[in-house]
């Protein structure tokens, strides 16, 4: 039986390029940086990509983000994702989590999934709290740090090795199911060039707040239940010692440093 | 009275209390007593004794929830379902869980269930007028935004690890015992086998000093050697993840944007040139010490000290060091 | 007139796609190579395989026969991508599209149909052999002869400086087929895909670079050589004009490869300039480094841009397709030496030694100033179109 799977991508401020800042709304700069698909998405998405070769089926993508998310989702179609959902609304500009989730529901409502895969968190915030919140909204199973996601499309149940501090709890449960999945899925594939040729032919609907029913008064900016009050660049660590000279002076200068500092 | 400050704890696989769950309690005591309130705790644990009287040791209450769905099944919802009832019948100010595994799971379905905001990953949070303000590295560390709730909302925070020393109250709060009454709504995620893998002797975020290795150590050989100088140091071993997709070490030691992000109080970077990747994991390091070859290599630009030179020269060098100095 | 609007003077989205991927591909793969690949001398194996893996050495070829059927700029952005980490690498790319286009130019559906596919995919390694010991740029003084008998031709001689000649499974071979005196020199010439091994053929030495080391270049010897007549690329004599009609297209590839390696080598001489520091500053802050690395900036993006140009030009079939591919390899290739000599010297001492990938780059670079045609050469072409043939 073929999977279908919806695999979460949010585009971020690329962390190679550097020149992420806030506006003065307190609101990404989006003209600073360029986006990139959020990198722990890719591995969730190769983890995807694998199981469908694997049992057949299609990979749907799900963003939401401004209408150039158009142009990092064309990656994630470059690797192999079958289409592409894009929520994209200004009306859902500046929104909190609770709008994010709150648009990722309606929109995973009008879709018809087995699984839906998330990546761990997003290298902007670092949260990683939205698939809970969605399996929580949706009454799906929830399975997190998965390290392999292994599905039973005819049992219709999914496995997962969670990362536990003792090694893997393996947990199972029966799809439609959400799972959160870590680096240990193993790496995401670059997209080949017949990829990147067929990217273009490849579907992506986009849907509004409309489309998705979501009240306009509860969503976006101004419904959001969080805000940032300031913003600062992180305090300059003091100068930088440099030695050079005899392996002997350099481990002198550490064991100096270290015994100042009480670190040894 | 500015309402209560819950904490939503986790606990070991033995049943103590989760080291995060000391820091965000000590938290939650601090802005309980900066806004005039109480800090209180919930402990969901199939048997929640122990990790509950040690919480009482942070916090002025604790609510320990016996729930034997707890055991076998997937954790984080379960917990999450008995202290949103908790919650509910309560008058929270700030509900604090941690910003590990566990504590995003519990901070993610507690936001659903309680229709509730969410700020994650704090690395500081005081209280200022009445709420609490909360500071954020975001975008790999380059920024520190300040945020609140809105007015006259309150919402969930999660606790980045190592941001907070645990401190134990003058005087230790009372447990209570709440049998858990409702059915759980949310679908059960059963555990069918646990795999024990050897891990590293002591987890990284919890490191005292790590001593970590990049693409300059060269192989899992090098590796031993950084693994000589963290013994004498009484530290981990970490690495960057070209070292890891190598296959030199395992993935449980990689620090930086794909791995783990850590504060300890010496960070000694050998072979490593601290790209951005890696820096995200360990810039807030107490004392960053470099030994690279490459004396304009990105670490001089953050690090305490720079040793230019041969990684296993200064290495075995600083063995030397070390052994004459004990 | 909205319909007479020029196309986008900007890269597609696809384009842009295509060369973010192989940036990172040649960031994360192929740069962490490229010094052991220098040093050792050796033929990238794994390389070839990635690139294979990925579709990149499909780029030159049409879709019908398992290629991507990119047109030749997205070629070029391809090559400038990999050039920027590696030129080694970058070359297996060029030349599995140079050995092609005779074969594409010339060769029958059969001939496309038997050799395309396995170009495409990378199972097979293609090299184009028309140089000789005594026909370097008058290539048409080739002395190597192809001798019809039966069904096949049989070809003795010896090609020299054939890139990839060694690692090769296919050739494309330029012999004389015809020494009448009275034959024009550039009607004497027939284009061979020779499949080696074969009896005859042998690899008898590989040259030692200046730069380019892993790309193995080969002195190659055809001893009684019998290849079928079904594999004579073209009509008896089309030889020479399916050469120039391969370096039309090919050009552009060596341009795009200079550009490479001149924008990897101001990429480090940039980061050095934000990181080093001397007399109290970074070096970026002084006016005669960032004087250097304005002009370097100038030179890429200038042998960029017409390079680009001669890409687009050339795929729409301009009549002066040669004048656009000499320009372009003739600025490209300069600047690339230049920018790359600069940046060896915003670096300093460091810049000298293989502490740093610049010295590579200058060394590579030269050979953008000779290979498929020397810069003289290139001047030749484009005087040529400017004044029209002697003849």
């Amino acid at each position: 039986m073929p999977l279908r799977i919806v695999v979460l991508t949010k585009p971020v401020p690329d962390p190679a390029a550097a020149a992420e800042r806030l506006g003065p709304d307190g609101r990404l700069d989006r003209t600073a940086s360029p986006s990139v698909i959020n990198g722990n998405d890719e591995y969730v998405l190769e983890a995807a990509l694998k199981l469908v070769e694997a049992h057949e089926g299609e990979v749907t993508l799900l963003s939401m983000a401004p209408p150039n998310g158009l142009d990092t989702m064309r990656k994630g179609l470059a690797m192999g994702a079958h289409r592409g959902v894009l929520i994209t609304d200004p009306a859902l500009a500046g929104s909190d989590y609770g709008s994010t989730i709150a648009a990722l529901v309606a929109a995973l409502g009008q879709l018809e999934f087995d699984l839906v895969l998330a990546g761990f968190d997003t290298s902007d915030g670092v949260g990683g709290v939205i698939g809970a919140a969605v399996a929580t909204k949706l009454g799906l199973p929830y399975l997190s740090s998965a390290a392999k996601i292994e599905p039973d499309p005819g049992a219709g149940t999914v496995r997962v090795r969670r990362i536990s501090p003792a090694g893997f709890d393996v947990l199972e449960a029966p799809m439609p199911a959400l799972i959160v999945g870590t680096q240990l899925l193993g790496e995401p594939r670059y997209p080949s060039l017949k990829g990147i040729m067929a990217a273009r032919s490849k579907e992506v609907a986009t849907k509004s707040a409309a489309d998705l029913a979501l009240d306009a008064g509860s969503i976006g900016g101004d419904a959001a239940r969080t805000k940032v009050t300031g913003q600062e660049k992180p305090p300059a660590r003091g100068a930088t010692e440099v030695v050079r000279g005899t392996p002997e002076e350099g481990a002198k200068a550490i064991a100096d440093l270290l015994a100042s500092r009480r670190l040894i | 009275m500015a309402g209560t400050i819950w904490v939503v704890a986790e606990t070991n696989a033995d049943g103590s209390l989760a080291k995060s769950s000391t820091e965000v309690a000590t938290l939650a005591r601090s802005l309980a007593d900066a806004a005039g309130g109480q800090a209180a705790g919930i402990v969901v644990a199939s048997d929640p004794s122990a990790a509950a009287e040690e919480l009482a040791g942070y916090v002025a209450r604790v609510v320990a929830v016996a729930e034997p769905a707890a055991e076998g099944n997937a954790w984080a919802q379960v917990a999450a379902q008995r202290a949103a009832a908790i919650l509910t019948s309560e008058s929270p100010a700030v509900v604090l869980t941690g910003a590990g595994p566990d504590g995003r799971d519990v901070a993610g379905t507690l936001a659903a269930l309680l229709d509730r905001p969410v700020l994650v990953n704090a690395t500081a949070v005081a209280w200022e007028g009445s709420g609490p303000s909360v500071q954020m590295s975001v975008f790999g560390g380059k920024l520190i935004t300040t945020s609140a709730f809105a007015d006259g909302e309150w919402g969930i925070i999660t606790l980045r690890p190592n941001v907070v020393t645990a401190e134990k109250a003058a005087l230790a709060g009372a447990v209570e015992n709440l049998a858990p009454e409702t059915e759980l709504s949310l679908p059960l995620v059963k555990i069918v086998e646990r795999i024990d893998e050897a891990a590293a002797a002591l987890p990284i975020e919890e490191a005292r000093v790590i001593v970590a290795g990049g693409r300059g150590v060269g192989g899992e050989e090098g590796f031993a050697l950084v693994q000589q100088i963290a013994d004498a140091l009484g530290g981990a071993v970490g690495a960057t993840r070209a070292a890891v997709d190598s296959g030199w070490i395992p993935y449980a030691q990689q620090i930086g944007q794909t791995g783990k992000i850590v504060k300890p109080q010496l960070y000694l970077a050998l072979g490593i040139s601290g790209a951005i990747q890696h820096k995200v994991g360990m810039q807030t390091a107490g004392t960053i010490i470099g030994v690279n070859r490459d004396p304009d290599a990105p670490i001089a630009e953050f690090a305490d000290l720079v040793v230019v030179g041969d990684l296993f020269e200064v290495g075995r060098a600083l063995l030397a060091e070390l052994a004459a100095r004990s | 007139m909205a319909d007479a609007a020029p196309s986008t003077y900007r890269l597609t989205e696809e384009q842009l796609l295509l060369r973010d991927t192989l940036r990172q591909l040649a960031d994360e793969r192929i740069a962490p190579r490229a010094a052991e690949i220098d040093r050792s001398g050796e033929f990238p194996e794994d390389i070839r395989q990635l690139l294979a893996s990925q579709d990149v050495l499909a780029l030159p070829f049409p879709e019908e026969y398992g290629g991507v059927g990119a047109d030749l700029l997205t070629q070029c952005l391809a090559i400038e991508q990999i050039a920027r980490a590696c030129t080694t690498s970058s070359l297996i790319l060029s030349v599995q599209g140079l050995g092609s286009l005779p074969i594409l130019l010339g060769g029958t559906e059969e001939q496309k149909a038997r050799f395309i596919p396995d170009l495409a995919s990378g199972k097979k390694l293609i090299a184009f052999a028309l140089t000789e010991p005594e026909a370097g740029s008058d290539a048409a003084a080739a002395r190597t002869r192809a001798v019809r008998d039966g069904d096949d031709y049989v070809l003795d001689g010896g090609k020299r400086f054939i890139t990839n000649g060694s690692v090769a499974d296919v050739i494309s071979v330029f012999a004389v087929t015809d020494s009448n005196a009275d034959t024009p020199r550039h009607r004497r010439l027939s284009c061979f895909a020779v499949e080696v091994p074969t009896p005859g053929f042998s690899v008898d030495r590989l040259e030692h670079k200046l730069g380019i080391r892993g790309s193995p270049t080969a002195e190659l010897s055809f001893d009684k050589v019998r290849v079928p007549a079904a594999n004579r690329i073209g009509e008896e004599g089309e030889g020479w004009k399916l050469a120039m009609g391969t370096f039309d297209r090919s050009r552009p590839g060596i341009a795009a490869q200079a550009v490479g390696i001149a924008q990897g080598a101001l990429e480090v001489a940039i980061d050095y300039a934000r990181t080093r520091k001397q007399f109290g500053q970074r070096i970026g802050e002084l006016q005669m480094i960032q004087a250097l690395l304005a002009d370097m900036d100038a030179k890429v993006e200038s042998a960029r841009q017409l390079t680009y140009k001669a890409a687009v030009e050339i795929d729409a079939g301009a009549r002066d397709a040669a004048r656009w591919a000499s320009l372009a390899k003739l600025v490209a290739g300069d600047n690339a030496m230049a920018v790359t000599t600069d940046a060896v010297q915003v670096l300093g001492g460091y810049g000298y030694t293989d502490d740093y990938p610049v010295e590579r780059m200058m060394r590579d670079a030269k050979i953008t100033q000779l290979y498929e045609g020397t810069q003289q050469i290139q001047r030749l072409v484009i005087a040529r179109s400017l004044l029209g043939k002697p003849d």
